[in-house]
């Protein structure tokens, strides 16, 4: 069995020992930084930044974490200015180290843009796979309105590929090429996020079109034209073949919520 | 308060040390899949931003719930109370440890401070291990999120139970082997003596008190969480999510790559049944199970967190003890339902 012997005190003492500017300066620099995660939150809920890290329907925490972190940081300038500050029960201290690390994901929303996560984050393939279980709403969608994420799940739920040939489909997402593809094909691709971009899960559906060619991995593509199943990069799939590609921008929501 | 020695030279050597390796080991990881997938290293250090804020945003608000709850605790319970409620027999008292969760419902993030002030006011440790490994289960929000995903069926059960178990069993075994002095780290150990007469603030004043503590333990649990965040980040840039996927079949290899995948996508327990929805049809159901009860437990940035209350041996044995448990079970519930 396991051992725990007692360690002798005094050498355990050595983590509580960090170098420590003067006290006033690291009081207002803890000030500092909670009031910037509280603007930061704040900025990612209005300019709809958000959209790009956690799944909407928990921007409610976002709100929550944002009025804490003001509100600590008001309490911090109270008991800073007030003059009966004296009961205050540091029992520990903040070093710099601390403080960098405290501010390190303020340092890096600065200096790195903000962006979604998109084909170069794709790390190790596509799925073809649903991700997660249809609503019901997400079910009776009517074909034209179907993502790439509801026509995986028709794909799953049907006995053969060749079920939908001659369905129209009219899909957007990204670019995504594998060496074995033809010069026709490509992945028609999305990041579904169940929480936040921790789950991110790229999936994709297969495209083939003359001038597929024509468009780099990684743009964003609005596809329409008719489904037929064929031999996709030695596999036989509902292929969408599109009669239009179409560039357009990065949508708001750029990932799909399952 | 504890007055503080001169640094000695090793820590004052040892941070910076420390700091400048975990640096260079970060600049070589993305470097590395920088020039091993021919992406521009702006676009790697890209995702790997945008995975990092995401775990932060989603966690921080938890980690300050977390922090003003143990703040509450700080201002307002004294010693004198855990002592009064604390069962005096040791299984009596895990169990308590393991229901806490119902009278604080913090998630994984949140539990760490909690623990490590009730550590503080004279907790004992099997008790505020089977706290810390259950609460971010056991309490109401996350019994509501696992129910919308699952309904009460085997899951929601499973989910229970092998928590509960889990985290009895660990925190008597943590509890009968280690005394506190040796499991905990001085600042974790009791501070607050029962009988202790402090002069008794205003209420005004013990709240003030309580959201100053509670934003020293924002930074100081804070570190670990970021810290955590990121290398969860680089595991998430470095390591590709299918080849996890598909090695994952069959009753045993199944639990064991979800608990994997829990433990390095620290997703929190408030939100992880939605997400473990998505692998209902790929894996087993003790694997779904054991990913539920595993994941909030322990993952890489709880164990950080807990780098900050226990001796490095300990954190050790909480990670493997939970993980060997949990898989235990998770396979012996596939045996049961006849994979």
């Amino acid at each position: 069995m396991m051992t725990m012997e007692n360690t002798p005190m005094t050498a355990m003492a050595e983590h509580q020992h960090y170098e420590t500017p003067p006290d006033d300066l690291i009081a207002w620099a803890k000030t500092a930084i909670l009031l910037g995660m509280g603007v930061y939150f704040g900025w990612l809920l209005i300019s709809g930044n958000l959209n790009y890290y956690i799944n909407q329907r928990f921007a409610w925490l976002v709100v929550v974490g944002a009025a804490v972190f003001v509100l600590l940081a008001l309490v911090n300038i109270y008991s800073s200015l007030s003059a009966d500050a004296g009961c205050r029960h540091q029992h520990f201290q903040i070093g710099w180290d601390i403080l960098l690390i405290a501010a390190l994901p303020l340092l890096l929303a600065l200096s790195i843009p903000s962006r979604s996560l998109g084909i170069e984050a794709v790390n190790g393939g596509i799925s073809l796979n649903p991700v997660g279980v249809a609503s019901q709403s997400a079910l009776q969608r009517s074909p034209l309105d179907r993502n790439i994420l509801d026509w995986l799940r028709e794909f799953e739920r049907a006995s053969t590929p060749a079920a939908f040939n001659g369905a129209a489909a009219d899909v957007i997402g990204f670019v995504y090429r594998e060496p074995g593809f033809a010069e026709d094909g490509f992945m028609l691709s999305r990041f579904t996020m169940s929480c936040c971009v921790a789950d991110a899960f790229a999936i994709g559906m297969p495209v083939s079109a003359p001038d597929a060619a024509d468009f780099e991995a990684g743009v964003w593509l609005r596809a329409r034209g008719k489904l037929a199943a064929d031999d996709f990069a030695g596999d036989y799939l509902p292929v969408l073949f599109a009669d239009s590609l179409e560039p357009i921008a990065e949508p708001q929501q750029p990932y799909l919520y399952p | 308060m504890r007055i503080d020695a001169l640094p000695s030279p090793r820590s004052s050597l040892f941070k910076p040390l420390l700091m400048a390796l975990l640096l260079v080991f970060f600049l070589a990881a993305t470097g590395y899949q920088a020039i091993s997938s021919g992406i521009d290293y702006a676009l790697v250090l890209g995702v790997f931003a945008t995975r990092f804020l995401g775990i932060f945003v989603e966690a921080a608000p938890f980690l300050l719930l977390g922090s003003i709850t143990a703040g509450l605790i700080e201002a307002f319970v004294k010693a004198d109370d855990i002592y009064r409620l604390v069962p005096r027999n040791r299984l009596a008292a895990t169990v308590m440890g393991a229901f806490l969760g119902l009278a604080f419902p913090v998630c994984e993030c949140g539990v760490v401070p909690v623990t490590r002030r009730l550590f503080n006011k004279g907790l004992p440790v099997s008790l505020g291990v089977a706290f810390l490994l259950g609460a971010p289960f056991m309490n109401p929000i996350v019994f509501a999120s696992t129910y919308i995903a699952f309904g009460f069926g085997p899951v929601f059960i499973g989910r229970i139970v092998i928590t509960i178990l889990v985290a009895v069993i660990v925190g008597l075994v943590i509890g009968t082997f280690a005394k506190p002095g040796a499991a905990l780290l001085p600042l974790s150990q009791q501070q607050d003596h029962p009988h202790d007469h402090h002069p008794a603030p205003t209420a005004r004043g013990k709240l003030l008190q309580a959201l100053q503590i509670a934003a020293d333990e924002f930074f100081e649990m804070g570190r670990f969480l970021i810290l955590g965040s990121a290398l969860a980040a680089l595991m998430q840039t470095l390591v590709p999510q299918e080849s996890l996927l598909a090695l994952g079949t069959g009753p045993v290899l199944s639990v064991l790559f979800m608990q994997v995948l829990a433990y390095i996508l620290s997703v929190c327990s408030t939100v992880d049944s939605f997400l473990a929805l998505a692998f209902v049809n790929t894996f087993t159901t003790g694997a779904i199970v054991s990913f539920l009860s595993f994941g909030p437990m322990v993952d890489i940035k709880s164990t950080l967190m807990f780098t900050g209350v226990f001796q490095k041996r300990i954190v050790l044995y909480l990670i493997l003890l939970p993980f060997m448990l949990n898989l235990l079970a998770g396979v012996l519930l596939n045996l049961l339902l006849g994979y």
